[in-house]
């Protein structure tokens, strides 16, 4: 009989309604609200030991804090499994059963499930670490999504091999994996080609990704005065590579002084980018970065400054998550060094 | 244009005193091989091993893999171009010896290798995970080694490489002449002005098939096309028998494919096969992916053309090499599209964000895609007894003949490019 | 091409800011001009992504 703890909102959790969205976390030992579809659903393969309530403006107002302390209060009951929500579409509560779901995994080293319509903002948070499982935007149907979330978490105590998101009812968490298809490549791309010729309905195998637009900063005023930064995804770096750049699916930058230079000496630089020839790079970096020319601008007063260092990474094979993170870091840097300008060359 | 391929089974390969086939065998006179290939002053010692499957063997720094062929029919030539004189390939007989590959594996210190950091590069297992995940494994393979002669630099030696493949490649299937063929296949798809009703309604379609990618320095003296190398190449008409007949090789390096993949290519082997039941198949449009996008639009546009007024209906496309290929291919079917010409796609991820987007284009028209798999997914491979080719060690990784970890990627012909395999990547 | 809004095409993968088949003084003006035009992009309002040529 595994133990089972539950995660509520102040709501779901019979304190209050938004009144009572400041509530601290509290932990019972009663069975309340969805704690009793819950209970029906394990049947005799589990029993709910615990149930933490907490307001959803306390847990969003403090996300750190109130994880911990969720933490902290359910762990004397030694669980094996933690369900969270299901939070349809309520924003904050989405959130925090994302938050408690990925503390149980990392820090009890137990499974964990919640449940959210796609909509939900702690949908995409969290999808990649957690299992949830869709759910529509109100909360009928409650016994319905309750026993799904039931039925996967039972799966994941039980180390089984979890089926493909569409089967057993979860949001995909984007994970890419290989798997022997019945037939191969060339006859998939055919019988796929021939059923779009023939008007009939195919299923791709990819689907396009859904690129996230970035909005486009406004143009750059008085270009005359303004200080402009050269930054590159080609892995020119110093001879040595200080910084160790990787050559390949990079997890670093690096800033380099170009202050007192009139253009990038060959002497100087290395290439570290594993993916295209870089060897009339090396001949002249600054085919890459273009120092001599922008400092050029500079002398001429087209440009107010030439930014005294610039950045490098390698382009290769890169997570977008983790050059996302390192792209932010060098915009910051370069914000509050008076950028306000970028020129960034790409192989 | 009607091709005979003449297969033999071979189910065994020794060294003997002279080159021939009986009872299944091959026998290679190693010293008549290695005198062959020595004709190239490029080479200071060339060196020949056999492993085979079954074996606990590690084959390191594979740079290709070359089925062995040769023309069996007055007149023609073998690897045309590349070691036989100049001649239109794809008609006539050509004795193929199945079970055995020629493997090239690279004696320099660094070789070149898509995936791996390993300075070892890619590998061939001839026993364990690393056998069952790759083709080449299970075929009896007769390692190349040469040595490059002094002030022989990269790029010679490659080319010369190459060449010393497609040299054994002949001489030993030569040795299947006048032997009775345990299978024969006939491909004999009929000239395009056949469009006369015999076809019926049947769709046209078209192969775009990327055979070299200049993301890569281009070797001088690489025979990839003829035996030419053709980094200016603009897209061309080629009837599927003179791919398969020895015309095209794959490039050194290759990313997921080999000249035997090439030989043996399965879109061109599947489209033949379906020609006349459920489809016309009117061709294969041989393309390079260039490196900037302006002439990524310029190769696209004559693509999509050279299809539109072939009278495709519909084209199939692959890749080869990394990134720029793949927008060369998405850009050129979805050109095909603004034509109304119907495309399907087949892409090995090229992603090692194996949460991120699988492809690097985003385009709506482009919307049948095939999935060949990631290439990422590691395999730990078991401590070999016997290792062919140089053994490289480097500090702070572990030796090569003990256990190791390597990417699908990593071990030739385990992931092709051209949709050998079953593999496919899903989303969890 | 994920999140760039202004996007200029540049030379080749190999050499974006130049011409190894021009000599030096043709390719620094080369390479100047592709500058030029690169700090007239960042001075150009766009409302979404777009590629400049």
């Amino acid at each position: 009989m595994i133990r089972v703890v539950l995660y509520l909102n102040q709501f779901f959790g019979g304190i209050g309604g938004e009144d009572k969205a400041d509530v601290p976390a509290r932990l019972t030992e009663d069975i309340v609200g969805p704690g009793k579809a819950f209970r029906a659903s394990l049947g005799d393969q589990g029993q709910v030991v615990a149930t933490v309530i907490c307001g959803d403006n306390y847990f969003a107002e403090n996300i750190e804090a109130a994880t911990r302390e969720v933490r902290d209060l359910v762990a004397p009951y030694r669980p094996d499994l933690l369900l969270a929500g299901p939070a349809f579409n309520a924003g904050r509560y989405g959130i925090a059963c994302g938050a408690v779901c990925k503390m149980a995994q990392t820090e009890l080293g137990i499974p964990a499930v919640t449940g959210m319509y796609r909509e939900n903002p702690g949908l995409d948070l969290y999808r990649k670490d957690v299992y949830v499982v869709e759910t529509g935007d109100t909360a009928r149907a409650m016994a319905d999504v309750v026993n799904r979330m039931t039925t996967l978490a039972l799966k994941l105590v039980r180390r089984e091999k979890i089926g493909k998101p569409a089967d057993e009812g979860y949001f995909s968490r984007g994970l890419l994996v290989n798997e022997v298809a019945d037939r191969t490549g060339a006859e998939r791309v055919t019988d796929m080609l021939l059923r779009k010729l023939r008007g009939e309905a195919f299923e791709s195998e990819v689907v396009r990704p859904a690129y996230d637009r970035v909005k486009p900063a406004p143009a750059v005023r008085e270009l005359a005065s303004a200080r402009i930064a050269l930054v590159t995804d080609g892995g020119l770096v110093p001879k040595g590579n200080p910084d160790k750049i990787e050559m390949a699916t990079a997890t670093r930058y690096g800033r380099y002084d170009i202050a007192a230079k009139d253009a990038l000496d060959p002497a100087d630089y290395e290439v570290t980018h594993g993916g295209y020839d870089s060897v009339l790079v090396r001949q002249n970096p600054n085919r890459l970065v273009p120092v001599d020319a922008m400092r050029e601008m500079e002398r001429e007063g087209v440009i107010g400054s030439l930014h005294e260092w610039f950045y490098s990474t390698t382009g290769l094979t890169c997570i977008v998550a983790v050059m996302k993170e390192l792209g932010k870091q060098i915009a910051e840097s370069l914000k509050s060094e008076g950028v306000s300008g970028v020129i960034l060359t790409s192989t | 244009m009607r091709l005979q391929l003449d297969f033999l089974f071979i189910k065994d390969v020794q060294f003997a005193a002279e080159t021939a086939i009986h009872d299944g065998v091959l026998y290679v006179d190693k010293g008549a091989l290695q005198a062959l290939l020595l004709e190239d002053r490029r080479f200071a010692s060339v060196d020949v091993e056999i492993a085979h499957p079954g074996e606990e063997c590690r084959i390191t720094g594979v740079l290709d893999v070359i089925e062995p062929r040769a023309k069996t029919s007055d007149g023609d030539e073998d690897f045309p171009g590349a070691v036989g004189a100049q001649a239109p390939a794809g008609t006539g007989s050509t004795c193929v010896l199945k079970g055995v590959a020629i493997v090239l594996s690279d004696y320099r210190e660094r070789t070149e290798s898509g995936r791996s950091t390993d300075p070892n590069g890619d590998i061939i297992d001839m026993a364990g995970p690393g056998a069952e995940a790759g083709l080449f494994g299970k075929t009896h393979n007769i390692v190349l080694l040469p040595i490059p002669a002094e002030g022989v630099n990269g790029q010679e030696y490659l080319a010369a490489f190459k060449i010393a493949g497609l040299k054994a490649a002949a001489y030993l299937a030569r040795a299947g002449i006048g032997a009775t063929p345990d299978r024969t296949e006939v491909m004999e798809l009929p000239p395009l002005i056949a469009r006369d009703g015999t076809a019926g309604n049947l769709p046209w379609v078209v192969y775009i098939f990327q055979i070299l990618t200049t993301q890569f320095d281009p070797i001088p003296g690489e025979p990839i096309l003829y035996g030419r190398n053709v980094p200016d190449m603009v897209p061309t008409l080629l009837h599927p028998n003179e791919v398969i007949d020895g015309a095209v090789t794959s490039q050194l390096p290759a990313l997921n494919v080999q000249t035997f993949q090439v030989q043996n290519h399965p879109i061109i082997r599947e489209l033949c096969a379906r020609h006349g039941k459920d489809l016309f198949f009117a061709g294969v449009i041989a393309s390079t992916a260039p490196n900037n996008m302006a002439d990524i639009e310029r190769i696209s546009n004559i693509a999509a053309n050279l299809a539109r007024y072939v009278g495709a209906d519909g084209a199939v496309l692959t890749k080869t090499g990394g990134g720029a290929p793949e927008l060369t291919m998405a850009r050129t079917a979805q050109r095909c599209e603004r034509f109304g010409i119907k495309t399907a796609l087949a892409v090995l991820h090229m992603a090692a964000d194996v949460y991120g987007a699988a492809t690097l284009f985003n385009m709506p028209e482009v919307d049948a895609i095939v999935s060949l798999g990631v290439p990422n997914t590691q395999l730990t491979l078991p401590a070999m007894k016997r290792i062919v080719g140089r053994r490289r060690v480097v500090p702070n990784m572990p030796p090569i003949d003990g256990e190791i970890k390597r990417t699908e990627g990593g071990i030739k012909g385990s992931q092709c490019q051209m949709g050998s395999f079953r593999l496919r990547a899903v989303r969890y | 091409m994920v999140g760039s809004n202004r996007i200029l095409p540049a030379q080749k993968i190999v050499s974006p800011l130049g011409n190894s088949a021009l000599g030096p003084d043709d390719e620094k003006a080369l390479r100047r001009s592709l500058v030029r035009k690169a700090l007239a992009v960042l001075q150009t309002e766009i409302e979404g992504q777009r590629v400049f040529s």
